[in-house]
């Protein structure tokens, strides 16, 4: 599988019109393009694994935006993500890869400390490494607007990495134990719901585990997009809100095009926080490019620093005065550049939450 | 290229587009050694090393292109400009090592125009890029080349490209109003306004199929048009060739202007059109398409149908029409696109009606006929056609070629020698659309023949150190 997608892929252009890197870093050796003929000189003897090379193995993204636009479904990432796997194995990987695996394994989050659930419900909400360490508002604004419709949720998943920062970076056996953590502490709560923030976790759950990591997430579990479940409540007039008022530009997460599903129903949202459609970017929907919340700002941050200002630029060319998000670790990289915009940041379900009517 | 020399143009380089944008890193010289060639993706498929560039320059704007292009003449170092590096003639080829001038950084759209309906962009945009920013618009370059996800602006007109709907709406050469320049000494220019003057001699064009010899184009003026209301689109089959290219022949000396016909040999049909769109058919599939205003185009379509019938063709209906039309790139994703370790090279050619005919079958021959102990496969669709002539797109296949890398080469090359021969021996000119590049740059004396010493002129008054994409276009 992963020879094949390099060998595919290496004399393959089709997807440069989408990739985010090539795009903001004008160059060929960090489009997928020349991450699979990187890959594939070296299993040809033409290239060795040297810190050259390895810095282009890590500029892939890990965003999906390639597969999105491949027609014939090329597994590019998962390709990279297992050749990384070979060269941390074998102890090349760039030093602050390691670093950021380290604290994975000691804590089980990348950013700060994993919290495990205590209680149990019928509904859980996960609530992830980025939510819990880098953007805890959206979390009680989450369970704000659940409780408004009248669902109780536990909180799962406070602080815990899924697997997805691990596999990205070359350890899927931490992945593995990443996953199995997270699986684990939704059974204990007995919830036969959980709802996920971002598309970075309903990727990572419903995708990644499978095909990366060989786990399957428990068909008795249902996964969720807490997006669209608050969509299809507002649609119903379950979920009942004053209006909004406000002209933001709508960023689609990281990830956006691995779950296109929520594109409409997100986007139902923006219009009930901001009392009219989001002023919408060029890079959007499925064309949408992610900011620097992969891996990369930690092996590659000057390519997560570029992604994050490219988006950024791009709202601020709407004219718009803010910029609206429902990804936690979007918003959080967003918020570290925006005021060089003049741009304010603003998240999704916060915004939603402050409009909740009784 | 080590030591000081590489110290100092290093240091003046970077003086030029700052440290950031300029790369002598091994990996990113190895991706830049090569472009959609064959024949260098072959070498490195076989492990072995291609000749690189020395470095790799970003420039942001025509005033840094000067600037480095100044600082290569100082030091009669090669430059070869690169768009998307999607070119399958090794134009972008630094066979001499030099400078990789990437133009990707000057990306800018600079203004649309909806009155005039022009857009002016920077050379190094990309093609779908810009697509979607006009489409958001209402508006199309109605330049559709298959290459529009990974190639530039200034890659679809340096090598004269050719789009799917050409046959309405030109090539990319027909499309564009006006250039900035770069020339070999660093001199920037801006051709006329508008093309269609006779304010003396049609200089500008000379850029145009240059690929990278006589300069650098860092900003193009495009005519755009509007997207259309409706795209009619069926497919019908022919038992014979010849009567298919004469029914194209009557469609478009009758101008009835359709956007695309796109006619397939038997061959073409029982293989290609089967393995992606999947019908088992035999004879030549032709599709045809007419866009614009929904009653015209409605004509438009009868009409041609009248013709059709009568040339004796079987109506296949819409839905292999638009079947081709919504498939229509998926030929070159993998793995249906061609692919090593397989020898594949595309010879395609233009002519006139009068000979397209005999050409088509006379090159088919000489390579089946020559080639046969590699058991070779030559297939064929016509896809560009004007009111005097047509486009076939010709291709050679061998499924088991040498696996020694220079074995390989040599046998790459003898296809060529043999498929170009017996072009330019039946009144076909050696490419239509893809370039000159490496690939065919040792046939241009022979193709051009007595004019051949006025383009050797030329390309020394404006390159008199031959600085820029030597080896290429003949030069
Ligand atoms: C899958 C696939 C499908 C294709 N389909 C088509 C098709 O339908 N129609 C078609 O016409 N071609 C097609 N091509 C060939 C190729 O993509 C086109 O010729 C394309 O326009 C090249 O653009 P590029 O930016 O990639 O140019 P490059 O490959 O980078 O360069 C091509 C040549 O132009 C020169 N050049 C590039 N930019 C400049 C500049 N700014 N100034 C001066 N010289 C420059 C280079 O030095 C080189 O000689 C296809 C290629 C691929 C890979």
């Amino acid at each position: 599988m992963s020879a094949s997608a390099i060998d595919n892929c290496r004399y393959c252009l089709m997807c440069r019109h989408a990739a985010p890197v090539g795009h903001v870093m004008h160059d060929e050796a960090v489009t997928p393009h020349g991450i699979a003929l990187v890959a594939a000189s070296v299993q040809r003897g033409l290239l060795e694994w040297n810190t050259s090379s390895i810095s282009a193995l890590y500029a892939e993204p890990d965003s999906g935006n390639c597969r999105a636009h491949c027609i014939t479904d090329q597994r590019l990432p998962a390709a990279v993500a297992a050749i990384r796997a070979t060269v941390c194995a074998k102890g090349l990987a760039p030093s602050a890869v390691y670093k950021v695996h380290e604290r994975l394994v000691r804590n089980g989050s990348a950013f700060g400390e994993r919290v495990f659930a205590s209680g149990g419900a019928e509904a859980a909400l996960f609530v992830g490494d980025e939510a819990h360490n880098l953007w805890p508002d959206c979390v009680a604004s989450a369970r704000q607007l659940l409780r408004a419709i009248g669902t109780d949720v536990v909180p799962v998943g406070m602080g815990a990495s899924t697997g997805y920062m691990a596999c990205s970076l070359g350890f899927p056996d931490t992945a593995r134990d990443h996953a199995r953590a997270c699986i684990e502490e939704v059974r204990i709560t007995g919830a036969r719901m959980v709802l996920v923030l971002a598309p970075v976790d309903l990727f990572t759950f419903r995708q990644l585990y499978p095909e990366r990591l060989g786990i399957t997430w428990p068909s008795e579990i249902a996964l969720v997009d807490l997006a669209s479940f608050l969509a299809a409540r507002l649609a119903e007039g379950v979920l009942r809100l004053h209006d909004g008022q406000s002209d933001a530009a709508y960023v689609d997460p990281t990830h956006a095009v691995r779950a296109q599903e929520r594109f409409a129903p997100v986007r139902a949202l923006c219009v009930a926080a901001l009392g009219r459609p989001p002023r919408e970017l060029f890079w959007r929907k499925e064309r949408a490019h992610p900011v620097g919340s992969t891996a990369l700002q930690f092996s590659r941050p000057g390519i997560a620093e570029a992604l994050t200002r490219a988006r950024l630029k791009d709202a601020q060319a709407t004219g718009a005065s803010s910029v609206l998000c429902e990804d936690p670790g979007t918003l959080y990289q967003l918020e570290r550049y925006a005021p060089d915009y003049d741009l304010k940041v603003a998240g999704l379900y916060e915004t939603l939450a402050t409009l909740t009517r009784a | 290229m080590e030591g000081l020399q590489a110290a100092m143009i290093r240091s003046e380089l970077e003086e030029v587009v700052g440290a950031g944008h300029i790369s002598t890193d091994a990996t990113e010289r190895l991706v830049y050694s090569t472009d959609w060639f064959w024949l260098p993706q072959m070498w490195l498929d076989r492990g072995e090393a291609l000749r690189k560039p020395d470095f790799i320059v970003r420039p942001g704007s025509a005033e840094e292109v000067s600037a480095v292009l100044q600082i290569a003449n100082t030091y009669r170092i090669p430059v070869v400009p690169w768009g998307g590096g999607s070119g399958s003639q090794g134009g972008a080829l630094s066979i001499c090592g030099g400078i990789i001038l990437d133009t990707k950084r000057m990306n800018r759209i600079i203004e649309i125009d909806e009155r005039s309906l022009t857009v002016t962009a920077q050379a190094g945009i990309n093609g779908t890029q810009l697509e979607w920013a006009l489409n958001e618009k209402g508006l199309t370059l109605p330049h559709y080349p298959a290459s529009a996800n990974c190639a530039t602006l200034g890659g679809y007109l340096s090598p004269r490209g050719t789009g799917t709907i050409s046959t309405k709406y030109g090539k990319a050469e027909d499309l564009v109003l006006r250039m900035q320049v770069v020339l070999p000494d660093g001199h920037i220019l801006r051709t006329p306004v508008v093309p269609q003057h006779a304010a003396g001699p049609d200089f500008f064009r000379i850029f145009l199929g240059a690929e990278g010899t006589l300069g650098v184009i860092t900003e193009a003026t495009m005519q755009l048009d509007y997207l259309p209301a409706v795209r009619l689109l069926r497919a019908v089959l022919f038992d014979d060739l010849g009567a298919a290219i004469e029914a194209g022949r009557l469609i478009m000396t009758r101008r009835l202007d359709p956007f695309v016909i796109r006619l397939y040999d038997p061959r073409s049909t029982a293989s290609r059109i089967r393995k992606i769109l999947g019908y088992e058919l035999e004879g030549a599939y032709m599709v045809i398409g007419f866009d614009g205003d929904a009653d015209l185009a409605a004509l438009q379509e009868q009409k041609a149908m009248e013709i059709i019938d009568r040339l004796g063709a079987r109506d296949l209906g819409r839905g292999p029409g638009e079947s081709w039309w919504n498939h229509r790139y998926d030929f070159y994703y993998p793995p249906q696109s061609l692919k090593l370790p397989w020898m594949y090279g595309t010879t395609e050619t233009v002519t006139t009606y009068d000979k397209i005919e005999k050409l088509y079958y006379a090159e088919k021959r000489a390579v089946e006929e020559g080639f046969k102990d590699w058991d070779i496969d030559f297939i064929g669709h016509f896809s560009h056609w004007f009111h005097w002539g047509v486009m076939v797109y010709t291709r050679f296949i061998i499924r088991n070629p040498p696996e020694d890398a220079q074995a390989a080469a040599r046998l790459h090359n003898r296809v060529w020698n043999t498929a170009m021969t017996a072009v330019i021996k039946h009144g076909g000119m050696i490419n239509e659309h893809h370039g000159v590049g490496l690939k065919l740059s040792r046939f241009m004396r022979r193709q051009y023949g007595d004019a051949w010493p006025l383009l050797e002129r030329i390309k020394q008054a404006l390159d008199p150190s031959g600085i820029m994409n030597p080896g290429k276009v003949g030069f």
